[in-house]
């Protein structure tokens, strides 16, 4: 801790500003947890000192779930079976040999008579959890969303079956017993500090940042570079190794348990500890399990019956359970996001401060080994019966504006996201000048194709800073060159004055314009726009086309359009291609374009095609 | 005995394909996962016991039962998931596993935390004979009870308009919406339907353990939530499919397992489960849905 604090205050200037609000925020939450420990420490009984202890731990627990549920957006039920593997195994490598050699009488002889210290014990225990991790991990590479959730809860019902299973080790469902009860108040505390630290740092990571843009959009987050897989791997073993060290402590805590401890209900409380606080931040679970161990503190006195305030109260099993329960679905219905939102304290960052003035991104320059033409041959994209893209060659130069028009349903968008690795063509081949896998987006936009979305897939509860970042990122070496990149691109786009606030609250065009910045961040060679103007009235149609002109000359980049504003086409573009029912019906400049018969033909009908050529030869 | 164990495994999987396809209708409807349909299954089997303790006859009180589990799971739809509507997906996840533990909390309270028994009447715990064949009664209503609900429900999603329009919502709600569908209407039929089916899945799964106890629904309902995912979450057939499926490798393995290795059956059949998710993560046959740019 106190290494971690000097290195803050002297290296303060190359930290990156948000590492150092982390750095603060945990700091706060690590001091208020120390006074309320101090203060029961001298002033409360053995009892009191106890239920700090077990709040230290469940704090250690729900902040390695927040790791991976709260950036992720994917809830874990499989949390609790780290506990329960970092208790058991805690247990047996802490046990007295004599007590162990009567109360596990089968032990294989490697696990057999370690007798080792608590923290020997942790090491071995972090790094057990840390490869665990990585196995179980593997499913979360393809799964995603509710899937992903039963997956854990999969995992959840496996290690509780082996837990059970397992009686030379285990001593199966009866309880485990014999392990030392040494865990003390403060070391609880420490451990829960490191996990404070942990969390709160981790959401400010390129991995943090990757699983918050991906829960956020997953294909928005494709799209600027973001391997959501490996981000969510990173914090799912996190997490895995935060909820081992709470077991660890768990087992010296308790003494005796069994398999049944870390199962359904263990879970239900550690998810309900995360909601009622709020799950997606590291305040949100420390006040959350502030608020639930007080809680179950007071209610607990209830359950065992007896008379109250004169009334004969009958025994009420599960009243926490009930209590917790109740306490989830008021906070669900009334505060979504939790007691405490979804906002870390950010006591660096004050709305509306005054930030050093930035120079706008003007001369970026790709910085890109791979260099040439965008080239489709034969792409085809057949879904079912319809055939949305029809055998299309094209190729574009880097350096140029092309705009792709073409009717309603024409498939244009299909094209370009086949050009942008989004989708799968049926056949041919789309080539982006480097040897890239074919349909995987993120690689296309880390390969210098960055690109929009006709309808806005921004990062709606991430800061308008951030979303920016997460794709500077990609191409930065550091998180602090990304956020000098980052402010950098907003400058240009006009939006350096809501970098701190969530990118939600951003009016329609202004999130438009975020959408072309966080593009423009990843240097590409390639921009493709998916009708960038939509909904846009006249006066932010012709702000957009002066940036989207100057952003072309500045860093002369390649840009491809698809846009239904002719008006912005012809004023914009250097070359149009028009697409009707899959196929490229013309290709040129925009005033041959404009008076080809097919392209009239297809925005007009034939007949009016053909009368307007009757007319000409008239 | 390879008969035996192939209808003990039929019988078990049309229980499970029932669970899932409960869990599935109101999934592929309004995305949620409802961890409370367990809840359901306890609620039908204390019914029962309920209307048994009162004399009503047998036939009379397993009709009470699924139609208590059928309106428990609309009031359900109305108390807890309705006021939600437009929440995200976690949160109704979430909310629905509060539920749970809440009726859980209830059902040991207000009736026992112990297990009742239930007088299941004697002619179903008997058996019959086909040839050389010995069939449990049990099982083989099971079989017939799971298969009659499965074309019955094909029936309703195919030839009625409630049922066609709720197909319409499983791929594109918003749409059936804008066609003048109330969506409180097929949101309250998906739940009712899920109540129907988890209702006779409580029916025979009582009929084969003659009691039942606060925590009744919660293993069975695990294994249809892993069925359903396995058979590509939201898809009907899908759920179907990964129900009888799970049954069947179950029951399979519990007959071959050697003694030594028999406990760790369920780690076995979800590891499996989940390569079969590595290899398909879309499940089975995975569900239609619409995509938009």
């Amino acid at each position: 801790m106190a290494v971690m604090t000097m290195e803050q205050s002297t290296s303060r200037s190359i930290l990156p500003a948000a590492f150092r609000t982390a750095g603060v925020d945990a700091l706060a939450m690590i001091v208020a947890m120390v006074l309320a420990a101090l203060a029961i420490y001298l002033f409360g009984n053995a009892a009191m000192q106890r239920v700090v202890t077990y709040a230290a731990i469940m704090l250690t627990a729900v902040l390695g779930l927040q790791i991976f549920s709260g950036n992720t957006g994917i809830v874990s039920f499989g949390h609790a079976a780290f506990v329960g593997l970092g208790a058991y195994a805690t247990g047996i490598l802490t046990m007295p040999a004599a007590l162990q050699r009567t109360a596990l009488r089968d032990l294989p002889q490697f696990l057999a008579g370690h007798e080792m210290s608590f923290f020997t014990a942790l090491v071995v225990v972090l790094v057990l959890a840390m490869l665990v991790g990585l196995v179980t991990g593997i499913p979360l590479f393809r799964l995603s969303g509710s899937s992903a959730s039963i997956a854990t809860l999969a995992l959840l019902i496996i290690v509780y079956t082996l837990l059970v299973a397992g009686r030379e080790i285990t001593r199966g469902s009866q309880p485990f017993y014999g392990v030392p009860r040494e865990i003390g108040l403060w070391t609880a505390v420490g451990v829960a500090a490191m996990a404070i630290i942990l969390a709160r740092l981790f959401r400010e990571t390129s991995f943090g940042l990757a699983t918050r843009a991906a829960a956020d959009d997953e294909r928005g987050a494709a799209a600027v570079g973001v391997d959501h897989r490996v981000a969510r791997l990173a914090a799912w073993v996190l997490g895995a190794v935060a909820a081992a060290a709470a077991g660890a402590m768990m087992a010296q805590f308790l003494g005796a348990f069994s398999p049944k401890d870390f199962y359904f209900d263990f879970g239900f409380t550690m998810l309900a500890m995360l909601i009622v606080g709020g799950m997606t931040s590291s305040l949100g679970a420390f006040a959350g399990v502030v608020v639930t161990v007080l809680v179950v503190e007071v209610v607990r006195r209830f359950e065992g019956g007896g008379v109250i305030f004169g009334l004969q109260m009958p025994v009420l099993f599960g009243l926490t359970q009930g209590v917790l329960a109740v306490a989830m679905i008021l906070v669900i219905w009334r505060r979504p996001a939790g007691l405490f939102g979804d906002r870390e304290l950010n006591l660096l960052r004050r709305p509306n401060a005054k930030m050093d003035p930035v120079k706008p991104a003007t001369d970026v320059a790709p910085t890109r080994a791979a260099a040439g033409p965008i080239s489709v041959d034969h792409l085809s994209r057949r879904y079912a019966g319809v055939v949305a893209v029809d055998d299309v060659t094209l190729s574009f130069e880097p350096d140029s504006i092309t705009g792709i028009i073409g009717p309603n349903g024409a498939g244009k968008t299909t094209l370009l996201n086949m050009i942008a690795g989004d989708v799968m063509p049926s056949s041919g081949i789309v080539r982006i000048g480097a040897p890239v896998r074919q349909a995987s987006a993120f690689r296309f936009a880390r390969a210098g194709i960055a690109r929009t979305f006709q309808n806005i897939r921004v990062f709606p509860r991430m800061t308008v800073l951030e979303n920016v970042v997460v794709a500077a990122r990609v191409v930065e070496p550091g998180l602090a060159a990304a956020e000098a990149a980052a402010r950098r691109e907003l400058a240009r786009m006009g939006l350096e004055r809501f970098a701190d606030r969530p990118a939600a609250s951003l009016a329609y065009g202004q999130r438009r314009r975020l959408e072309v910045a966080r593009a423009l961040a990843l240097k590409p060679r390639f921009l493709l726009l998916d009708e960038p103007a939509a909904g846009m009235n006249a006066v932010e149609t012709a702000e957009l086309v002066s940036i989207l002109a100057a952003v072309r000359s500045e860093r002369r980049i390649g840009v491809i359009l698809i846009e239904h504003d002719m008006r912005l086409v012809m004023n914009l573009c250097e070359r149009i291609v028009v697409v009707d029912r899959g196929r490229v019906i013309a290709d040129g400049a925009p005033a041959e374009v404009q008076n080809n018969p097919a392209v009239v033909a297809a925005y007009l009908g034939s007949r009016t095609a053909r009368a307007r050529q009757g007319n000409d030869v008239q | 005995m390879i008969a035996q164990q192939i209808i003990n495994a039929v019988s078990l999987g049309g229980v499970y394909a029932l669970l899932a396809l409960g869990l599935a209708i109101v999934f592929s409807i309004v995305g949620l996962i409802n961890f409370a349909h367990g809840e359901l299954m306890t609620l039908t089997g204390y019914v029962l016991l309920a209307a048994l303790i009162a004399g009503v006859p047998f036939p009379a009180a397993v009709l009470l039962a699924v139609i208590c589990a059928a309106v428990g799971a609309v009031a359900m739809e109305r108390l807890a998931f309705r006021p939600m509507r437009g929440a995200s997906v976690t949160s109704l996840l979430l909310t629905s596993f509060a539920v749970s533990g809440l009726l859980k909390v209830i059902f040991q309270n207000g009736v026992s935390a112990r297990p009742q028994a239930v007088a299941i009447p004697n002619w179903m715990t008997g058996a019959f004979s086909i040839g050389d064949f010995t069939i449990g009664v049990g099982p083989a209503i099971s079989i017939v009870v799971s298969i009659v609900a499965l074309i019955a429900l094909e029936f309703f999603l195919k030839r009625t308009v409630t049922g066609t329009a709720m197909r319409a919502a499983a791929e594109d709600f918003d749409v059936v919406r804008l066609m003048g569908i109330p969506a409180n209407r097929i949101i309250a039929t998906a739940f009712l339907l899920s109540g129907l089916l988890a209702g006779l899945a409580a029916m025979l799964w009582v009929a084969s353990r003659a009691s039942v106890d606060p925590l009744m629904g919660f293993t069975p309902v695990l294994k249809a939530f892993i069925a359903a995912v396995v058979g590509g979450l939201g898809s009907l057939p899908g759920a179907v499919a990964g129900g009888f499926l799970l049954g069947v490798i179950e029951v399979l393995l519990q007959a071959t397992l050697p003694a030594a290795i028999a406990p760790y059956r369920d780690a076995i059949v979800l590891s499996g489960v989940i390569a079969v998710l590595l290899i398909r993560p879309q499940g089975l046959i995975p569900a239609v849905r619409v995509q938009r740019s």
